[in-house]
């Protein structure tokens, strides 16, 4: 603005030494991309998760993880994870991870391989909507 | 013939006792660890508030024993947490399991 408004010889030279001018920081870069990433990030659309729908999904998750205390039996033997009231955005990450090989449970990969990113996210809305008290912590 | 059979009944008891007792874990030592290393993310009571994090509290415990080990090994490949469970012990790794699995449940087997 001072550039603009400058028309003196001083003025000139003052914008010849690049005192006025200075290119943007990488900071100020930046902080400009932090403000504007997640506003991308929405307009892209990470699908919104419908719990009803979600609801409906649940067949070839519910013979695992809707069966208080069972247990894996393939590759190795433990506890199937309980995920009734986890971060919905957590069990999204889980099911992509699974889906892109960077977890590697067979069963799950195979899951997930077939699952739309608005199946992931209905899903992750119904486990992630929190549980009833009354079901069972074990 | 009953002394033969209290003798008997006794030496299973024992080594029943033996073999439940190799593997425990400690949760108070696990607590202490999940000051150092957990917290900051996971919540003392492994209860996270960050939707990125996953809650922990109640959790089965052989299978956090189990995600804590591959990432240890690198089976589970997680920048933050291969440096988070990469130092610790085998031991320490089953005492965080034993104390998250004795936090408050958050979370259930949900049909």
């Amino acid at each position: 603005m001072r550039g603009l408004a400058c028309a003196s010889r001083a003025c000139v030279a003052k914008l010849d030494n690049r005192q006025s001018f200075k290119m943007p920081s990488l900071k100020f870069i930046a902080a400009v991309l932090a403000l504007v990433a997640p506003g991308l990030a929405w307009a892209q659309g990470a699908p919104n998760g419908d719990t009803e729908a979600g609801a409906r999904k649940t067949p070839m998750c519910a013979g695992c993880h809707g069966i208080p205390g069972w247990r894996t039996a393939y590759p190795e033997v433990y506890g199937v994870p309980k995920i009734g009231g986890q971060h919905s955005a957590y069990i999204v990450k889980a099911l992509q991870a699974y889906k892109s090989g960077e977890r590697n449970h067979p069963s799950m990969k195979a899951i997930a391989a077939n699952l739309s990113d608005q199946d992931m996210a209905d899903l992750a809305a119904y486990y992630g909507a929190a549980p009833a008290r009354t079901a069972s912590n074990k | 013939m009953n002394k033969a059979l209290s003798t008997l009944f006794a030496v299973l008891a024992l080594g029943f006792g033996a073999a439940t007792s190799a593997g425990a874990a400690d949760p108070s030592a696990g607590q202490a660890k999940v000051k150092e290393v957990c917290q900051a993310c996971h919540g003392l009571d492994g209860n996270s508030q960050t939707p990125d994090y996953p809650k922990l509290g109640g959790q089965r415990q052989d299978y956090l024993a189990k995600a804590l080990r591959d990432y240890k090994s690198g089976a589970r490949k997680n920048p933050i947490m291969a440096g988070m469970a990469g130092p610790l012990s085998a031991e320490d790794l089953d005492n965080l399991a034993a104390y998250h699995a004795a936090q408050p449940a958050v979370l259930v087997a949900k049909h």
